[in-house]
């Protein structure tokens, strides 16, 4: 996408940032904005996972927009 | 023609010193925690003497990190594993299987689940490179087996990138991620060998590659074909199974003595098949809660909506189920959990 011109980011979990920094940089993008958010999902109810998608809003726009990096 | 740069594996000059040399490896992680042979100019080019594959050929580029996986560098990691250079060929083979997308080497490579690639020879390459199909064929002691196993790995891992903790984001792992590797004993199969099932002549070689969770013995002396259908049927529901979640592609070793049960039993292959398919359903309410929704997530499209009450089938078709035999004497066969998301591949081995 972002080769394509358009915004894009990718939201990684902590345990799988390292994997995300190294597939962005194996496919060429060392760059490509990765939003963090807390591991693990798997365990957390829908209300849980919603509170943590609005927590991390602002660092998803601020990556998007790119005041943020 | 000169390669571009890229696609040359690097050489270094190192002291000609064993633990020198093992030292710079494990340094670098360019093993997989074992001692390597060192890949010398002279040894790679032996190998390279066994392919019709011009040295720089880029067989596919290798997920997660898409390293090209070029014909040296393939030879280069044989080496290091400790391959004999007639091995080379099943190693070319096997590269090009698993940068199929139905393997979902991607999936296979990063995922927190502990997924070995397994090799499976057939055809008479299996007997010329003296690939072990009896007696402890996935355990140790054949020198081809373990080290075509271990030169996948090492490829995963160098050309591919997958070290654990960084790309490799496996949970625990298992010891079939070190060396997987057998060939069918064909000779004790009742039954058309694997790569002929799949569309090959008996009379060629071919390597199947396999995304294989872990193995599970199976010991039963029964001697009643529908009774060794029943008992292994149930070995396959488990709860906490890919396989049920994500409709799998399990895979059974049957041992020659089970295979001449089955035969004695009149069962065909596609018998056997069909009569696990349909006695290892599983009631959707054995899985987790979570996992009830990871199954209807990933299988409503396949069976419709799921309720607690539905029978899940292990695989979305019967034919899904892969059988080979293989082992020698003896009153066991192994079952080998797929990963799920995954379907094995077969490559022709170049003669």
């Amino acid at each position: 996408m972002a080769k394509r011109g358009k915004a894009a980011l990718t939201v990684c979990s902590t345990a799988f940032v390292t994997l995300g920094r190294a597939q962005a940089r194996a496919l060429g993008d060392a760059s490509l904005p990765i939003a963090v958010v807390p591991h693990p999902f798997g365990l957390r109810s829908r209300d849980e996972i919603r509170e943590i998608a609005s927590a991390c809003v602002d660092e998803v726009a601020g990556l998007v927009t790119g005041t943020q990096r | 023609m000169n390669a571009p740069e890229i696609d040359r594996a690097a050489t270094l000059e190192c002291a000609d010193d064993l633990e020198a040399i093992n030292r710079l490896y494990r340094e670098r992680k360019w093993s997989d925690g074992l001692p390597i042979v060192p890949p010398t100019p002279e040894r790679v080019e032996r190998m390279l003497a066994h392919t019709k594959r011009a040295r720089y050929d880029v067989v596919t580029h290798v997920a997660p990190a898409y390293g090209a996986a070029t014909v040296e560098r393939i030879a280069v990691n044989a080496v290091m594993a400790g391959c004999d250079p007639g091995y080379l060929r099943v190693l070319i083979a096997a590269t090009e299987a698993i940068a199929d997308p139905a393997f979902n080497l991607q999936g296979i490579q990063a995922t927190t689940n502990p997924v070995a690639v397994w090799l499976v020879v057939n055809g008479p390459a299996a007997t010329s490179l003296n690939v072990n199909a009896a007696f402890n064929c996935i355990g140790q002691g054949a020198w081809a087996n373990a080290t075509l196993g271990r030169a996948m790995r090492l490829i995963l891992q160098n050309i591919g990138g997958a070290l654990p903790g960084e790309m490799d984001r496996a949970t625990q792992g298992q010891p079939g991620k070190f060396s997987f590797c057998c060939a069918e004993n064909e000779d004790a199969s009742p039954w058309e060998p694997l790569h002929v099932e799949r569309g090959f002549r008996r009379d060629e070689s071919t390597v199947t590659v396999v995304g294989a969770e872990g193995t599970l013995n199976m010991n039963t002396h029964s001697k009643d074909a529908m009774e060794l259908v029943r008992v292994m049927a149930e070995t396959l529901i488990h709860p906490p199974s890919n396989e049920y979640v994500h409709g799998g592609e399990p895979w059974l070793i049957i041992g020659p003595e089970h295979a001449e049960v089955f035969k004695r039993g009149g069962l065909t292959k596609d018998d056997v098949k069909r009569h696990l398919w349909e006695q290892s359903k599983m009631a959707a309410s054995q899985l987790s809660t979570k996992e009830l929704q990871r199954a209807r997530d990933s299988r409503t499209e396949e069976l419709g909506e799921i309720e607690a009450g539905t029978l899940l089938p292990i695989s979305p078709t019967a034919d899904e189920i892969m059988l080979i035999v293989a082992g020698g004497p003896g009153t066991h066969s192994t079952y080998v959990p797929c990963f799920g998301n995954s379907r094995a591949v077969t490559r022709p081995i170049e003669i």
